[in-house]
């Protein structure tokens, strides 16, 4: 399983303020809280945080096919610039973040190495692209590609009733898009 | 309070944060937040927020966990109304 999320920093700056009371609180530990009013750059911080935890509880969603809003539970450790663990209850994610002044995109999976297929697209063509990739992988011819949703809203990808990549993400953001695919 | 007067209180905190306009418009106890009013995740925190102030109460962190629609966000600050 995978799971994905993008951030549009710009975007970010004017929908949320994160300095508003309580704000910080809600949805970061004690830890995390403190690592981002120490941080050179807080406002960086606090979405890179926050996208991996909505990439992880993604994983976590999709897996037991549940849906639920418990941002503080998914707790966050940077390991490198790049790399991140989040872990919930007994559960354990690891974390690939990229980060530019421009945009957050983290990718989080069960398994430290999985090779997965992420593409940044714009937001509008997401479905189509994804139905290009697959005919490209599949050789199906794209049209007859259909997205489902999983009961909590994932989605997932089939030809003729035969699912065609193992676990699909996407995330779009002001003006940025992506998929993730993991392949059979 | 009563519960329609509540859900025109809960409208009124959401609209900012509403993406699916048409959704917003047909607004009922089944709307979910993300789903169908696509409000975007941050942003629930803000509703969480605006909430708390509104109705001056607080939304533990169990309580957060269920609110998706409009439905669970109602029961709970009914609940929330009753024992303060």
């Amino acid at each position: 399983m995978i799971g994905n999320d993008i951030i549009d920093l710009s975007l970010a700056k004017t929908e949320s303020n994160w300095q508003r009371r309580g704000f910080l609180e809600k949805q970061f530990t004690a830890n995390e809280q403190q690592l981002i009013l120490a941080a050179t750059n807080s406002f960086i911080l606090v979405w890179r945080f926050w996208s991996m935890k909505e990439a992880a509880y993604k994983v976590f969603a999709q897996q037991n096919e549940i849906r639920f809003f418990a941002p503080k539970k998914f707790d966050c450790l940077l390991i490198s610039e790049k790399e991140g663990l989040v872990f919930y209850k007994d559960q354990r994610f690891y974390t690939s973040s990229i980060v530019t002044q421009n945009y957050i995109f983290t990718l989080a999976s069960f398994e430290k190495s999985t090779k997965v297929y992420s593409k940044f697209v714009m937001p509008c063509v997401i479905d189509l692209m994804i139905k290009i990739k697959l005919e490209d992988v599949t050789t199906f011819s794209a049209i007859e590609i259909e997205q489902k949703k999983s009961k909590n809203g994932a989605p997932l990808y089939y030809y003729k009733g035969t699912q065609l990549a193992r676990s699909c993400s996407i995330s779009h953001h002001g003006n940025y898009g992506v998929f993730s695919l993991l392949y059979y | 309070m009563t519960r329609k007067e509540l859900i025109t209180s809960l409208q009124k905190i959401v609209k900012p944060y509403v993406q699916d306009q048409e959704a917003f418009k047909s607004l009922s106890e089944e709307t979910d937040f993300i789903n169908d009013l696509k409000i975007n995740s941050a942003n629930l925190i803000d509703v969480i927020l605006d909430v708390e102030d509104e109705f001056d109460i607080e939304i533990d962190n169990e309580s957060m966990e269920k609110m998706l629609s409009v439905k669970s966000a109602l029961d709970i600050i009914e609940t929330k109304l009753a024992d303060s």
